[in-house]
Formats: C-alpha cells, sequence, structure tokens
C-alpha cells in the first residue's frame, strides 16, 4: 500500500474535488438555437441528479447509488464510479437569459441550454 | 490533478456531528486524506471482507484508518488510530494478490464504538468538522509550504511540468493543499497521522512546512549522491562530445580533422606509387575502409599500417646497376684475403647477371666454422653489387609466422621477417643473407623451414605470399645468400636449392695475413690509435695465434688484438709511451698466460694407438684412436661417445683386419682368445662419420702385430671391407689442425688429391703428404715397421 508521489503526481488520473469522488464524461454541441451538453449517467435515478445554473456555468451534481445489491452476490470488478458526482461546463451566455431544458434518454441525461430571444 | 471545478463548496460532505456505520479497512504506512485519491492493495482477508461489505451497500463508501504499527499482520481496533477518513471506492478489481482499489477520500471521521470485530471491522463513526480558520498566519504558512514544495518537485523531478503554484492556486482551500502535499510526500506515517488530525488549517500546514523541510534536505543529499554517480557514467560520453566540438573547432578552423588528414595523405601517397594493378585495388579498398572507421576502432591501425606497408614495399623492378666486374674483384680482395674458390664464384655469378639482368638471382650458401667471415663477404657482395645489404638470423627461429607473418585477423600481426626486410631495403633486389640456416628449430607452430623452401625456390619465389601482406611479391631478384656451420642439419630439400661454398678455417700464415691486412688497422681505429702509435709484427701475431687461440676463423684472435690495442690505448693516453711495439714476450704481460699449448703431438705411441684428424664445425682435430685387446672376450667394445657410422666404420675396420690376418702376420688364435676395445678420447665430445675408419684399422693392425704407429703421422680415409680408401671431406680442415699439431706427415686418401691444392703453400711446405688408395699403403706409411718386416719377426 506504499505509493510513490511522483508516480501518482504524474500518472494518477485527475482525483475528485469538491467532494464528487466522480466526473461523468460529457459531450458539448453547439446547436442551431444555443448548447446541447450530453452527459453519461447510465444507471442515476433522475430524482438524485441536480442542473443548476451559476454565473455561465451549468452545475451537473447528483448521486449514483448502486441499485444492484444481491445478498449472496460477489463483486468481482468494479469500474463504475458510484456516489456523488459533479461536473461544472463553462458557457458562453449571459446568465439568467437561458432557457434549461434537461431529459433523460437511455442513460444520458441531455441538457438544453438555449438564450433567450 | 485537482479538478476546476474545485471552488465550490464541500457540498458532499455529510455535515460535522453526522454518524455513520461503516466497514473499516486499516492501511499500512499511508494515510488518506479528504478529496485526495488513493489507489491501493488489499490483500488481508479481514480488509477483503470489509471491502465487500462496502461494495455491497448503494453508496460504495468505507472509512480508512491508518494502523500504528505497520508490522501487524491482524490488527486489532486499539491497534488503529482514532482518526481516519470516509472513503468512496471508485475502481475495484480483483488479482491475485488480493483487491486492487482506487479510493478517494471524502472527509475525516472519528471513530466513536466499534460495531463489528468479528469477521471485519466496523465501526460507527462522527463526521469532524473540516477546519476553516483563516488569518494572515494561516496565508504566510500557505505560503512557505508553497514554496517548499515547489523546490521539493524541482528536485524530485526537475523536468516535470508541474507548477504548484497554479495548483495551488487552483486548490484556494490552504487545507486542501496541505492534503494534496501530504499525500505526495513519503512522509512517516507518524507525521502523516498528525497532519490528518490536526484541527485547524494552521496546525496542518505548520506539520507540514516542518515534514517539507527535513525532506528537502534528505532529498537534497539523495540528489547529490545521485548527481556524482551520474557524472561519473557520463564521463565518456562527455569526452565523445567534446571530441566531437573539436572536429568541429579544427573543421572551422581548416585545420581538418587528423584522421581526415592522415587518410588524405596516404590517398595522395597511394595516387603517387607506381603499383600494379591488383595491389592498387587492394591498397583502395583497405583505405576507404579506412577513411570510414573511426580511430578509435581496434581495426583502424591495422589497417592503417597495412596501407603503410604497402605504399612502403617496394613493388617497381628495380634499375639493374651496371656491375663492374672490375671493381667487383676490387671490394672482394679488400674486404677479404684469399678464397679464391669463393670469390672466383661469385664474380662468375656477377658476370651472369650483367649479362642477362633478368636472370634469377642464384641463392648461395655460405658453409664454415664461426668467423671464417660468411657474413662479411655477404656485405662485400651487396657492396660490389651496389644493392642493399639485408641480414636476418634464423637461428633458433621456430615460427614459421616469423618468416612468412601472421594473418591480418591476429591481434598485432606483422608481416614476416622476409617482407619486412624487404621494406627496410626498399628496393626489390637486395642482398639478403639468412645467418645460421642451420640451426633453424622446429616447434609446434609449423616448421620455418619449410617455409624457408618457398621464399628460396627460384620457380617459386616469383610469387611469394606473406600471409600479412596477403599479396604475391616478386623476391626472384633477391640475392639470397644462406650461412651455416655445418651441412648436416640443413634439410635436403631446402640444401637442394642452395649452391654450397665451403669457407674452410684459415691456416696460421692465413690468419697472421689477416690480422695485418684487416684486422690490425681495424681495432687500431677502434682503440682511437694511429698506425705508428702501436706495431704488431708478424712474429707476434704468430704466437697470439697459436697460444692464445684456437679457432677455425679469426673472431677471437681479433677479440685479443682488440685487447692488445685497449691497453696500449691506455698507456698513450696516461702517458707513459707514444708508440709501442708488441714483442711476441710482451703477450704474456699484455694478455696473461699462454690459454693453449702448442697442439703438440704425443710423443709416444704405444702399439694400437693411431693418430686421426676429425672435421668439427669449428674446424679440424687431431684425435687419437685406441685400442686394447680384451682378454678372455670376443667382443668389440667402442666407446668414446661414437655414433653409429663410426660404429660401422669400427667393424669394418676389425673385420678387415681379422680377415687378412695371415696377410699381416697375426696368428689366428690371437683373435679367438681376446676381443678387442676401441677407445676414441675426448669421451664426453660426440664424433661421427666414417673418416676415422683408416685410422680404426691402423690402430687395430698395430695393435696385433705389436708394431707401433709413426708418431709424427696422421691419417684420414673411409674404408671398405675390400680394403680400399675412399675420400673423405673436410681435408683442408683436417691438414691444417694437423699442422698446427706440429705432425710432419699425413696420409691422405688418393681420391683427395685434387684438394690439395686450396691448402696453403706454407703448410705444404711442412708436411709431407701419402695419399693411399689402398688399407695396405697406409699402413706401410703409417706403421714403424712394414707389415712385411713384422710378419717375418712373427
Amino acid at each position: 500500500m506504499s505509493r510513490d508521489p511522483l508516480l501518482e503526481l504524474l500518472f494518477s488520473e485527475p482525483a475528485p474535488s469538491s467532494g464528487a469522488p466522480w466526473r461523468p464524461r460529457a459531450d458539448v454541441y453547439h446547436t442551431a438555437h444555443g448548447w446541447l451538453v450530453k452527459l453519461d449517467l447510465a444507471g442515476v435515478r433522475s430524482a438524485d441528479v441536480t442542473v443548476t445554473l451559476s454565473g455561465n456555468s451549468l452545475i451537473v451534481s447528483g448521486c449514483r447509488r448502486d441499485w444492484l445489491l444481491e445478498r449472496d452476490w460477489d463483486h468481482m470488478q468494479m469500474e463504475i464510479a458510484y456516489n456523488c458526482f459533479e461536473r461544472r461546463l463553462d458557457l458562453p451566455c449571459e446568465p439568467g437569459s437561458c432557457r434549461v431544458a434537461t431529459e433523460f434518454r437511455d442513460g444520458f441525461l441531455l441538457v438544453r441550454v438555449e438564450p433567450e430571444r | 490533478m485537482v479538478d476546476r471545478e474545485s471552488d465550490k463548496a464541500l457540498e458532499r460532505e455529510t455535515p460535522a456531528g453526522a454518524v455513520h456505520v461503516l466497514a473499516v479497512v486499516p492501511m499500512k504506512q499511508t494515510v488518506l486524506y479528504p478529496h485526495v485519491a488513493l489507489p491501493a492493495l488489499v490483500g488481508r482477508p479481514t480488509s477483503v471482507e470489509a471491502v465487500k461489505a462496502a461494495l455491497a451497500t448503494e453508496e460504495k463508501t468505507l472509512v480508512v484508518v491508518t494502523q500504528r504499527d505497520p508490522a501487524l499482520e491482524e490488527p486489532r481496533p486499539q491497534d488503529l488510530y482514532t482518526v481516519g477518513t470516509r472513503a468512496v471506492l471508485k475502481q475495484m478489481t480483483r488479482s491475485p494478490e488480493g483487491m486492487r482499489l482506487l479510493l478517494v477520500g471524502v472527509e475525516r471521521v472519528v471513530i466513536e464504538n466499534w460495531e463489528q470485530t468479528e469477521g471485519f471491522l466496523k465501526a460507527r463513526v462522527r463526521v469532524l468538522p473540516t477546519p476553516t480558520d483563516v488569518g494572515p498566519e494561516v496565508e504566510a504558512r500557505l505560503r512557505a509550504v508553497m514554496d517548499l514544495g515547489k523546490r521539493v518537485i524541482e528536485i524530485v523531478q526537475p523536468d516535470a511540468d508541474v507548477d504548484v503554484t497554479e495548483m495551488v492556486t487552483r486548490n484556494a482551500d490552504p487545507l486542501q493543499v496541505a492534503y494534496v502535499v501530504a499525500s505526495l510526500l513519503p512522509l512517516p506515517t507518524e507525521q502523516g497521522q498528525r497532519i490528518l488530525e490536526a484541527d485547524t488549517r494552521l496546525e496542518a500546514l505548520r506539520l507540514l512546512n516542518e515534514s517539507l523541510t527535513n525532506e528537502i534536505k534528505v532529498l537534497q543529499i539523495r540528489k547529490e549522491i545521485a548527481g556524482q554517480a551520474a557524472s561519473e557514467m557520463s564521463k565518456s560520453q562527455r569526452e565523445y562530445v567534446l571530441r566531437q566540438q573539436l572536429r568541429a573547432i579544427q573543421a572551422e578552423l581548416g585545420e581538418g580533422d587528423p584522421q581526415q588528414q592522415e587518410a588524405a595523405v596516404l590517398r595522395d601517397r597511394l595516387e603517387k606509387a607506381e603499383l600494379p594493378d591488383h595491389v592498387r585495388k587492394e591498397a583502395e579498398r583497405e583505405l576507404s575502409r579506412l577513411e570510414r572507421l573511426p580511430p578509435a576502432a581496434p581495426d583502424y591501425q591495422m589497417t592503417r599500417s597495412y596501407v603503410e606497408l604497402i605504399l612502403e614495399l617496394p613493388w617497381k623492378a628495380a634499375e639493374p646497376a651496371e656491375i663492374d666486374l672490375g671493381k667487383a674483384r676490387t671490394i672482394l680482395d679488400e674486404d677479404h684475403f684469399d678464397l679464391e674458390e669463393v670469390k672466383d664464384r661469385i664474380l662468375e655469378d656477377l658476370a651472369v647477371m650483367k649479362l642477362n639482368p633478368g636472370a634469377h638471382a642464384p641463392i648461395l650458401c655460405f658453409v664454415g666454422p664461426p668467423g671464417v667471415g660468411k657474413t662479411s663477404l655477404g656485405q662485400s657482395i651487396a657492396r660490389a653489387l651496389e644493392r642493399p645489404f639485408e641480414r636476418l638470423s634464423l637461428g633458433g627461429m621456430h615460427d614459421e609466422a616469423e618468416l612468412r607473418g601472421h594473418r591480418r585477423t591476429y591481434i598485432g600481426a606483422m608481416p614476416g621477417r622476409v617482407i619486412q626486410a624487404i621494406r627496410r631495403a626498399g628496393r626489390r633486389n637486395p642482398v639478403m643473407m639468412l645467418d645460421e640456416v642451420d640451426k633453424l628449430g622446429r616447434g609446434f607452430q609449423g616448421d620455418p623451414a619449410s617455409a624457408l623452401l618457398e621464399v628460396l625456390d627460384p620457380a617459386q619465389n616469383g610469387t611469394f605470399r606473406d600471409n600479412y601482406l596477403d599479396l604475391p611479391f616478386d623476391l626472384s631478384q633477391v640475392f639470397f645468400i644462406t650461412t651455416a656451420n655445418t651441412l648436416d642439419t640443413i634439410p635436403r630439400p631446402l640444401l637442394d636449392r642452395m649452391e654450397v661454398l665451403r669457407l674452410a678455417g684459415y691456416a696460421r700464415e692465413e690468419k697472421v695475413a689477416i690480422a695485418r691486412r684487416h684486422l690490425i688497422p681495424r681495432r687500431l681505429a677502434e682503440a682511437g690509435l694511429k698506425p705508428d702509435q702501436l706495431e704488431i709484427p708478424d712474429e707476434t701475431v704468430s704466437r697470439l695465434v697459436a697460444s692464445y687461440t684456437r679457432e677455425a676463423g679469426v673472431r677471437e684472435l681479433e677479440r685479443l688484438l682488440g685487447r692488445v690495442a685497449r691497453k696500449v690505448a691506455r698507456r698513450v693516453a696516461e702517458g707513459t709511451a707514444q708508440t709501442h711495439r708488441v714483442q711476441p714476450d710482451d703477450l704474456q704481460e699484455l694478455l696473461g698466460d699462454e690459454r693453449f699449448l702448442p697442439e703438440e703431438a704425443r710423443q709416444e705411441l704405444l702399439p694400437g694407438v693411431a693418430t686421426g684428424l676429425a672435421w668439427t664445425e669449428s674446424g679440424g682435430e687431431v684425435l687419437y684412436v685406441e685400442a686394447a685387446l680384451l682378454p678372455g672376450g670376443k667382443e668389440l667394445r667402442i666407446t668414446g661417445s661414437i655414433g653409429d657410422v663410426m660404429r660401422e666404420s669400427a667393424t669394418a675396420a676389425q673385420t678387415w683386419v681379422w680377415s687378412h690376418a695371415q696377410q699381416l702376420g697375426v696368428a689366428a688364435d690371437r683373435f679367438e682368445k681376446a676381443g678387442v676395445h676401441l677407445h676414441v678420447p675426448a669421451g664426453a665430445v660426440p664424433k661421427d662419420g666414417p673418416s676415422a675408419g683408416v685410422a680404426m684399422t691402423t690402430a687395430l693392425a698395430s695393435l696385433y702385430t705389436d708394431t707401433p704407429v709413426r708418431r709424427d703421422t696422421a691419417m684420414t680415409g673411409e674404408i671398405s671391407l675390400a680394403g680400399l680408401v675412399l675420400p673423405v671431406g673436410g681435408i683442408k680442415e683436417k691438414v691444417l689442425a694437423a699442422h698446427r699439431a706440429g705432425l710432419k706427415r699425413v696420409v691422405l686418401p688418393e681420391g683427395n688429391r685434387r684438394e690439395l691444392k686450396q691448402i696453403p703453400e706454407e703448410v705444404r711446405r711442412d708436411l709431407e703428404v701419402v695419399f693411399a688408395s689402398r688399407i695396405e699403403d697406409v699402413l706401410e706409411a703409417a706403421l714403424t715397421r712394414s707389415v712385411r718386416e713384422a710378419r717375418a719377426r712373427s
């Protein structure tokens, strides 16, 4: 359990911050009307996701809870990150003048950010 | 490593004071801090069980606590610190050693109560508040930590593109900075734990500051040590770089690189040299190889010397020098006394060369005792021919490669001595003297005599191939002269290729003449004396020859003359005498007692003793053959280090005497009653050859007829059973030996009559020579009473 700080410094994946152990991956599209952010949030209950707009940042946070918990099952490998997540994305649009719509589809969370005319 | 979106409050933490019941995983030597990721390997069964329990929860959380003693395998609750970190399991894979985990710390917790200690540890933990104290002191500490952290990273990884300041500014929370830096340092567990337990930011930063200062010292020392090792390792690399730079500088200055220069000089010489096509091709190939090689390559020097050898060898046929026979004769006469036959032979060869310059040079072999002038004769020939003189001593050479060279694949390979001599001579037609060809050794490295065959065979030596040179070289214009003391040890095939010229020893008078004409002037000059300062008259030289030397040549004589000259030189230098005439009686004072009594013949000879003559490598010698009856025996006993041929000769002598008993007037029963013993002193000197047959027959005849042999008479010759006396070799040496010994008569085989003219006039005057064709003639001449008389008496 000893570790080489240097190795870790250079090769470990980005450590989480703000208390969130993981960050969901995100695709960002520039659409005809504004922006579409697609986040990989499979297995997350929509009730556990919070989307907030702070300044020109879009913050998606929440918690993925493992719901496949069977007695007598042995977990052999775990690559899916559970527990809290947070993803903050800077958007080039004026704060407070955007319309935000969310939609869950097949494990993706789609966030549409469209400036109001 | 720290996410950009970090300025957000730690909202995922549960509020301070919240209580969880979670599985506990003990860690060895590792402290997990909040918001720091930690890869960990979990192998202990209890820990694995704890992780499994955590995996079975929705949120995959557990508590990581560090154990106080890393050596413990099964820590109990009291072996663990009470403050730990609640962590989320981010990844897990199984491996043969256990579980590989990636943990991410969330918040500090304190263990309040152990819920379970069987199977795995489970505890009720309370979340500790996150310190939030602020103030100038916190700011100052933070800056100090940032500075030190920067230095640590510079030491650990000078090339790393990590900016601590940037990292820290992104992590605005000073506590977070402390945790990240602490997790990167290999801190002792106890210090790491104290940082985790610190309840204020100030305290955490202070502890970290302390650890960092210490760490920097350690790292610096380690770096210095590593730096020393590295600098030693890269020394040769440095040298290489410097050399490259030197080359660049030289190129800049127009000096050129020495290697290139060297190659350019060789190339220049190659272009100017007149070489046969096949040689030029080979030289070109080697030279272009040389130009590509770095000078440090082991092949570089070797290739260079090879190209140099090719360039220095005289490939072009030499202009035949005009041979002036008259001048040659003068030179030979100047340098050597007498040796008429040899000189004539040499002049004949020169005449042939003059008429046909393309003819193969002859290969001569001078055979004779030491000190008779074989080597200097070679030098005279070279002088007469106006060619360079090169001398190789073959004595004791036992490795073929010395003559023919080593192949270039060997380290330290060199061309053979023949090619080296040609290179020194610088001409293709030197006079090359191969000294001591009879003393060629023979070792396990091949047979140099066989290699010499190729050198000396006129049919082959036009394309002599040296192993090193590996190109055919024409030796046919070389005037080879070999020298030997004896022909017996020269291999037959080698002997066949040479024309043998014998240089016999000198008589006393000849030595006196040689001393007068050559040795004394030379020695005077060496001693720095003028001719009028020292006079050595002939009588003195004669005494010197007779009483101080016993040799066929004049080497010892010259040495003694040198000694006389030095002693006189000292007197002249000391001013005690200005001119000196050395009388025969002065020799005692100058050189000490006489070393040899003049070889006196025995004063009286008993019946059964005859005087024989022997030829040795150092000239002729007088020897006595003694015969005595061996009463009661029947055998013929022969002693005196006798070789097989001489032994057979003795048997033939005995047979002849026995079968001619009646003719000799010897009663047959004398043979029946006694055997005979033949002895030839000196017993320690090995003797062989058939030429003592006559002396042995005479000794036996003398013994059986009881008639002494004339003491002034010596004899030589081979006998046959039919009683013929056959000719033998070395007549001149033998006659000179008899003369030295003061004998008055010699009996020689009739067949040697024509060799008499080799014998100096003054010797012939003193000696009566009797030629015998049958053994009866010998007995007639040698016995004191004629056989007829003996027969009558008996």
